[in-house]
């Protein structure tokens, strides 16, 4: 697919939702694990795009691309803002996940669901850039 | 995202479409929040919701909390397949009343 390079804004986030639709589309992606990429790769960018860019004061762009093979369908995301890799975060454990709303701490929540909505995914940073990597697997065409 | 909000008495029904995610969150937690001021008992019809990311969640727990304090009540309607799937994931729909219908929601929340 065709890469699209949009400003790192909270806009850009339906356009990259709509290329996660059209990419998971012409995977022939079943409706669940669709949506499960579509979050995965909307949480990342929001992330992106909130910590990497607009706290920091800085301005610039994300790059969505797309690559569907016989096996699989792999999303990247790429950008040249504060370097951040998502895996450093601490995920909720299955504890907290069940705490009484009162007592959440809602910090590690984004990541959860990306690790949960993907077959995988990896983060490198690279030339100076930040580069997210998700995969689904296709099991149909393998 | 859409959002429309009707004051019932204590109860606040709003009928949000569309999707919620980091930009459209913020903007519906503050006008559902602003709502609230009149009531403490919350509905959203969701049947419009199509995606429902973290910030969304974020704003449920926010709401959540607000409404705890009040002694109130949420009550969530017509939420799809996917955004329970995201719920139950993450623990949020024990805490959540789930219902199909409008109607069924209004009895719900008295």
């Amino acid at each position: 697919m065709i890469p699209l390079c949009l400003p790192a804004t909270l806009d850009s986030l339906d356009e990259i939702g709509k290329y996660i639709v059209a990419a998971t589309t012409e995977a022939k992606l079943e409706t669940k694990p669709a949506y499960g990429l579509r979050l995965a790769v909307d949480e990342i960018a929001t992330n992106i795009i909130t910590h990497g860019y607009e706290e920091t004061g800085k301005a610039g762009n994300v790059t969505v691309s797309g690559e569907i093979t016989d096996s699989s369908l792999t999303i990247v995301l790429e950008d040249s803002g504060i370097p951040f890799d998502p895996l450093s975060r601490k995920l909720p454990s299955e504890d907290e996940l069940n705490l009484p709303l009162e007592e959440r701490d809602i910090g590690g929540l984004g990541i959860f669901l990306v690790l949960k909505g993907v077959d995988s995914f990896s983060y490198e940073f690279i030339n100076g850039k930040n580069r997210n990597m998700f995969t689904m697997n296709l099991p149909g065409k393998a | 995202m859409a959002i429309e909000t009707k004051i019932d008495g204590t109860n606040v029904i709003a009928t949000v479409s569309g999707e919620i995610d980091g930009k459209s969150a913020p903007q519906l937690q503050s006008e559902l929040l602003a709502a609230l001021q009149d009531g403490n008992r919350l509905l959203v019809d969701m049947k419009g919701v199509t995606y429902l990311s973290s910030a969304g969640l974020r704003m449920l727990l926010l709401l959540y909390r607000q409404i705890a304090t009040k002694k109130g009540k949420v009550v969530l309607v017509g939420v799809s397949d996917e955004i329970r799937d995201t719920m139950s994931m993450t623990g949020f729909i024990n805490f959540f009343t789930l219902v199909d219908t409008q109607e069924a929601g209004i009895s719900a929340l008295s």
